[in-house]
């Protein structure tokens, strides 16, 4: 069964006369002989591709044909100008159509000495020259960089100045015995304006042409985060929860309340144009932010209640994480104080209502109302997950609370009503 | 006036196309005249002209090369130069010295500067120092040369070798300057720092003007129209007004002299109406391009419609001339870049410190560099392939007449310098170090 499988043959026995005819053709198929079964069919079995790039009998015949000139390898002479001595090796050389490479061996650039003829040149040439070290250099037998020459035209001067003088003192206020040429700084000075150089106007127009696409790439992208979050409303001015210190200012904004965005809400309109700015800053501006709808008071209750818990009214280690942290806790301890005020309101309006007559019925689907809408409200306002949860045990918690202050005014009125009738 | 001091020195430039020469101080060569010699060979025995045996042997590939079995040595040339030329003679070849830019033939050179010296300008040599304009390419070996023949033939008093891009960059104020040259033979770009020229930056390009007028002639002739040279035709009055064409039947005039002639029509009708596109050369785009008329001088109006875009961009692109029957490939065609691929290339191969002043002091000098837009086109071309860090900007002097003699200008300026006196290379140093120690005299 599976041979007939792994041999792509029909299962049935009555196919066995065109099993003779397609098996010639599936026979490169097969599995290969020094292959067990179970070990070709691991290694993808009959799909799979070989292994060498099959080379053409024509290619190999085709080739030699097209070569058009004679290259000839001798193995030949060869001295290096770099040496002293006239050390004469042999290697492989590429001879062209009979004509063999002239010059200095190649490699003798990476070991130049000076000789004494080579400076001699470059003294004379120098002269010639004034000075004009690119001329020197392009005018120069051997092929020298200009830093070459002119670290070794200083070097020697200096040398010489030195040792012509009659004491060191004499000379050390000269230039060429002060400073000293710096060959590998003017190399590297040199390859770093030739990097600049080398963006050319076409390089220039293809980066901006890049950072432009970016730009649209990320604006798009933050316009459709803005379009999910257009749905919700803006946040209400119940300053029950503030939840952004940063909302108030702007309702339309992009990031407005969106659970993973916490991180880029904290960051201040101010500060957003800035790349680069000190973390303590933002912090603080934030921290402002947060208490700019609370008074001064409640600034002070906060930083009160801070302490009270033990923690720094400025994080020790502000990384990015603590701040955060520390900002949602500042928003949750004024939404705490909030509450609390509003608790102690509405417990003097309760114990005040005691005193007074008691007509609870006419209040109590007006309760029921008051119910559906708290929840709406605060699900808008919540900003994680957790702390929707906890604002809603609150919300059990004093909602009955919540529920009484409205009543007596409206038990108040029909008082009012029947005072007048 | 700019520390200038009289010595009456003479500038002489002699270009593959044409010569220059005259006085320093002036602010144009007052003889100009081709750079190309008539000759018509005579044997020793007789000053006539055999006709059979001047045809044979002075015979181009045309009627196919018959062996030469008389000793160059031996014949004698006569010569004919300058305004010479204009007048057809039987059996005269017209021969240029020059090949590549470079001198070949110094007899046909000596010919030349003895026809401008004595003829043209009326001096004797001996009494003036010689400043002469040299290739920027120019060998150790064609500089002695020069030397030798100045000093032992003309017995000038004082002279010096100036390189054409050195002069005309002095020529612009500048001593520092990237210079291309598009004359008559070729195009050379090279720069030019502190006044001295980096051999190692030099480019030269085979297309210059000759072979834009060459490419013209072909193509117009592809086109069916017949260019007839002004000595083959006359006109004969059949009416008042009324003329008509009788061709002249001139057999023993030679090829050279009839392609010669051709060229000169042809070079006319390149400088009128010729146009450098902004963009590069496109068949199709071109190809409805309304065309503008020219009158021959046998009275024939043609009609020149893409090759008035079409030439002009060889400069750019040289392989466009490939396009053209009738003109041969390059001898190296993968070597022969456009103007604008020297330039930079050009600009590359010297040190970095020096590139953005090179970018911002590019200059335009030699005839061709006279066509039409030509510096706009180069502007934008190296505008585009230019570092962004660098200013480029193409410098050509607005009078067409400066540009062609740019190189003679900068030499009149040179050599009329007070500065400059203590620099010429003098007889009397060529008699005491020989003429070796020009090399060192003529940097």
């Amino acid at each position: 069964m599976d041979a007939k499988d792994i041999l792509g043959l029909p299962k049935t026995p009555f196919s066995s006369s065109q099993e003779k005819k397609s098996r010639p053709p599936k026979e490169p198929q097969r599995k290969p002989d020094g292959v067990s079964r179970e070990v070709y069919a691991l290694t993808g079995g009959v799909g799979m591709a070989p292994l060498m790039p099959t080379i053409e009998a024509s290619h190999l015949k085709r080739r030699p044909a097209a070569e058009k000139e004679k290259v000839a390898w001798q193995w030949l002479p060869f001295k290096s100008s770099a040496r002293t001595d006239n050390l004469q090796l042999y290697h492989w050389v590429s001879v062209v159509n009979g004509i063999q490479p002239t010059g200095d061996y190649q490699f003798a650039k990476y070991n130049k000495d000076w000789s004494k003829e080579e400076t001699d040149q470059l003294f004379e040439l120098c002269e010639r020259f004034d000075l004009r070290f690119i001329v020197i250099a392009d005018r120069f037998p051997t092929a020298r960089s200009v830093e070459d020459l002119k670290s070794r035209y200083y070097s020697a001067s200096q040398t010489l100045l030195i040792h012509r003088a009659r004491s060191f003192e004499d000379v050390s206020g000269n230039p060429l015995v002060k400073d000293t040429y710096d060959a590998a700084h003017e190399t590297e000075r040199k390859r770093a304006l030739s990097a600049l150089l080398s963006q050319t106007k076409q390089q220039e127009r293809k980066d901006a042409e890049t950072l432009a696409d970016a730009k649209r790439i990320m604006e798009s992208r933050a316009a459709s985060k803005n379009v999910d979050e257009a749905v919700m409303p803006p946040s209400s001015d119940n300053a029950m929860v503030p939840v952004d210190g940063v909302s108030p200012s702007s309702s339309t904004h992009p990031s407005l309340a969106h659970p993973n965005t916490t991180a880029n809400t904290l960051i201040p309109n101010s500060l957003r144009t800035l790349r680069v700015y000190l973390r303590t800053h933002a912090l603080d501006q934030m921290v402002q932010a947060v208490g700019a709808s609370a008074g001064l008071r409640v600034i002070k209750r906060v930083d009160q209640t801070l302490q009270e818990l033990g923690v720094n009214l400025k994080p020790k280690v502000p990384t990015k994480a603590v701040c955060i942290e520390h900002i949602e806790l500042r928003n949750e301890l004024l939404t705490l104080l909030n509450l609390q005020k509003q608790l102690q309101t509405k417990e003097a309006e309760v114990s005040a209502n005691r005193e007074s007559s008691f007509t609870e019925a006419p209040s109590t689907p007006k309760r029921s109302k008051r119910d559906i809408d708290r929840p709406f409200i605060h699900d808008t306002i919540g900003f994680t997950g957790e702390r929707a949860g906890k604002r809603d045990h609150k919300r059990k918690t004093t909602g009955r609370f919540i529920d009484a202050p409205p009543s007596p005014p409206q038990s108040k009125r029909p008082r009012k009503l029947k005072g007048s009738d | 006036m700019y520390g200038g001091d009289e010595v009456s020195a003479i500038v002489i430039d002699v270009g593959s196309y044409s010569c220059k020469a005259g006085y320093a101080g002036d602010d144009t060569p007052k003889a100009v005249f081709p750079s190309v010699v008539g000759s018509i060979e005579q044997t020793e025995d007789t000053d006539d002209p055999k006709p059979d045996k001047e045809a044979d042997s002075a015979s181009d590939s045309k009627n196919g090369a018959k062996p030469m079995d008389v000793d160059k040595a031996k014949t004698k040339h006569k010569l004919y130069v300058g305004q010479e030329l204009d007048f057809r003679r039987d059996h005269m070849e017209v021969i240029s010295p020059m090949k590549d830019g470079t001198v070949t033939d110094w007899d046909i050179v000596d010919n030349i500067w003895n026809h401008a010296f004595r003829r043209r300008l009326l001096i004797n040599p001996e009494e003036h120092p010689m400043l002469i304009a040299e290739p920027s390419t120019n060998t150790a070996q064609q500089r002695e040369k020069a030397a030798e023949l100045m000093f032992e033939n003309y017995k000038v008093p004082a002279l010096f070798l100036a390189k054409n891009a050195v002069l005309t960059s002095f020529a612009s104020g500048r001593a520092t300057s990237l210079v291309v040259d598009s004359g008559g033979g070729s195009t050379v770009v090279s720069a030019v720092h502190d006044g001295f020229v980096l051999q190692k930056s030099v480019a030269t390009s085979p297309v210059g003007g000759e072979f834009l007028t060459d490419c013209m002639m072909k193509s117009l002739e592809s086109k069916g129209v017949v260019i007839r040279p002004r000595y083959s035709f006359k006109k004969k009055e059949i009416s008042p007004g009324e003329y008509k064409i009788v061709d002249l039947d001139l057999p023993n005039t030679t090829e050279s002299y009839r392609l010669y002639c051709m060229r000169a029509i042809a070079s006319d009708i390149k400088e009128s109406v010729c146009r450098v596109p902004d963009t590069a050369f496109d068949e199709v785009a071109y190809a409805n391009v309304p065309t503008t008329s020219y009158e021959l001088p046998d009275g024939q109006t043609i009609e020149v419609g893409a090759d008035r875009f079409k030439v002009p961009d060889i400069l750019f692109n040289p392989s466009l001339s490939q396009t053209i029957p009738g003109i041969d490939g390059f001898a190296d065609s993968t070597s022969v870049r456009g103007i604008q691929r020297m330039v930079i290339d050009s600009i590359n191969k010297c040190d970095v410190d020096i590139r953005k002043e090179l970018f911002s002091n590019i200059l335009l000098s030699g005839g061709s560099s006279s066509i039409l837009q030509l510096k706009e086109r180069l502007e934008k071309e190296v505008l585009e392939e230019s570092p962004q860090a660098a200013r480029v900007k193409v410098m050509a002097s607005g009078n067409s007449v400066e540009r062609r003699f740019s190189v003679w200008i900068g030499g009149s300026i040179l050599a009329s310098l007070g500065s400059f006196q203590q620099m010429w290379f003098s007889k009397a140093e060529y008699e005491e170090h020989g003429v070796s120690y020009i090399q060192r005299k003529c940097p």
